[in-house]
């Protein structure tokens, strides 16, 4: 599959509040704990090797659980399949515990789903549709599912003007 | 760089919503033909593919750092992703007609991650006024809808004439968030000082402030700035579209979410 590589080591190099070297281990049998600087930029975990430039993978953070493991280790689990793991070793309990909440709170899905909370609190609280000053209301990404079908269904209908002749 | 391509594709199939597809027209970077392909916006990613219901995923384009900007010359319903940044690509695509691409520009403009943690912050700050205003006994009408409209420090000075799009305008994907062009920000003094009470919300999430991963700015500074920058253009795209929409179709503009 192509991906704009040099556009996501790009984004890669921004500047991240969470960036520090973690002890890393692969989800295969047979992996062992590397040294890496592990960098959390939008919804992607890049890993670098210690002083590389350009990062050795990315990792999307989304469908995916992140646990903690013990005290100072967390994991983040993909594609439901919870044995396969990635496993990071933190200095302290405290750094452990930002980067669980961190990664949790980067995913794109957990943003959807908080404006879509505040939307539906905001409008229920006073009245007004807080998207619509932005001229995004009808977007189908801020939608709560019950409305996607309605747009859906809306959509599909013939357009009558089409049909006059 | 390897990026884990199943994680992606999993990602792409499981049941979370699709925010967009639909066939364009993609260019390729050597001979400039073009060529259609079935395309799937999800997040911050777009897919493409030969035809819906493919197995094989032909690619993705990651959108964040990306301006999603009009040609110069609107014959061919054009528009193109262009990343910021020395040796980047630009991506250009063709839609079939207005509709498309207005559509797709829309939904590509707002589907960056920075764009979203922007929203969701500044939707945050309205949700905590509100409440607390709920909480004073005071009642949602008149001054304090006034003040809502309006959250934190915009000011949002109208400016210039209402022309048509300049064609080859930058519309950044990743921070452009509309601004109202004819309400001035009013600051309720009764509400200054409860403006910087942050009250952990008890039976909502928890409170998102200064706790994200930023791609490296200060989005108060920048938020402010970029509405008066970008705002306008988005809104006179928006109601050229609507007004074309609105001459083929009867169907009223209200809001889908009908939370009455």
């Amino acid at each position: 599959m192509r991906f704009n590589e040099k556009e996501l080591v790009s984004l890669s190099r921004q500047p991240s509040e969470k960036a520090a070297e973690l002890g890393m281990r692969g989800p295969k049998k047979g992996d062992v704990v590397k040294k890496r600087l592990v960098k959390l930029v939008v919804n992607f975990l890049f890993y670098f090797r210690i002083d590389e430039e350009e990062p050795i993978g990315a990792l999307l953070l989304e469908q995916c659980r992140v646990e903690r493991e013990d005290s100072q280790t967390f994991s983040i689990a993909f594609l439901d399949e919870a044995e396969r793991k990635y496993l990071f070793e933190c200095d302290s309990e405290e750094q452990c515990g930002e980067w669980v909440d961190a990664i949790i709170k980067a995913s794109y899905e957990f943003m959807r789903k908080n404006l879509i909370f505040y939307r539906t609190e905001i409008h229920r609280l006073t009245g007004k549709d807080p998207l619509e000053q932005y001229g995004i209301s009808d977007e189908t990404r801020f939608q709560d599912c019950f409305t996607i079908k309605m747009t859906l269904f809306k959509e599909n209908q013939p357009k009558t003007s089409e049909h006059l002749v | 760089m390897k990026l884990h391509e199943k994680i992606l594709t999993h990602y792409l199939s499981c049941t979370s919503p699709v925010d967009k597809e639909g066939y364009l027209y993609k260019k390729k970077a050597r001979n400039a033909t073009y060529q259609r392909r079935w395309f799937v916006l999800k997040a911050n990613l777009l897919f493409y593919q030969e035809r819906p219901g493919d197995r094989h995923l032909l690619g993705v384009i990651v959108l964040e750092g990306c301006a999603v900007r009009r040609p110069e010359s609107d014959g061919q319903f054009g528009f193109s992703l262009v990343f910021e940044g020395p040796g980047l690509k630009t991506y250009r695509f063709a839609a079939g007609d207005r509709h498309t691409q207005e559509s797709w520009v829309k939904a590509l403009l707002s589907a960056s991650h920075c764009y979203l943690s922007l929203l969701v912050r500044d939707l945050g700050r309205q949700y905590e006024e509100a409440k607390q205003q709920q909480g004073s006994g005071e009642s949602c009408h008149s001054s304090s809808v006034s003040a809502l409209k309006s959250p934190t420090s915009f000011f949002l000075p109208v400016q210039g004439p209402t022309a048509e799009v300049r064609e080859g305008r930058s519309l950044s994907a990743s921070t452009v968030l509309q601004a109202p062009t004819k309400v001035v920000a009013r600051k309720s003094p009764k509400l200054w000082h409860r403006r910087n009470a942050h009250v952990t919300p008890l039976n909502g999430p928890a409170p998102l402030y200064g706790e994200w991963p930023l791609v490296g700015f200060d989005p108060l500074e920048e938020f402010s700035k970029l509405h008066d920058y970008y705002g306008q253009e988005v809104k006179k795209a928006r109601d050229e579209w609507l007004r074309s929409r609105q001459a083929q179709e009867e169907r009223s503009d209200g809001d889908l979410i009908n939370l009455g």
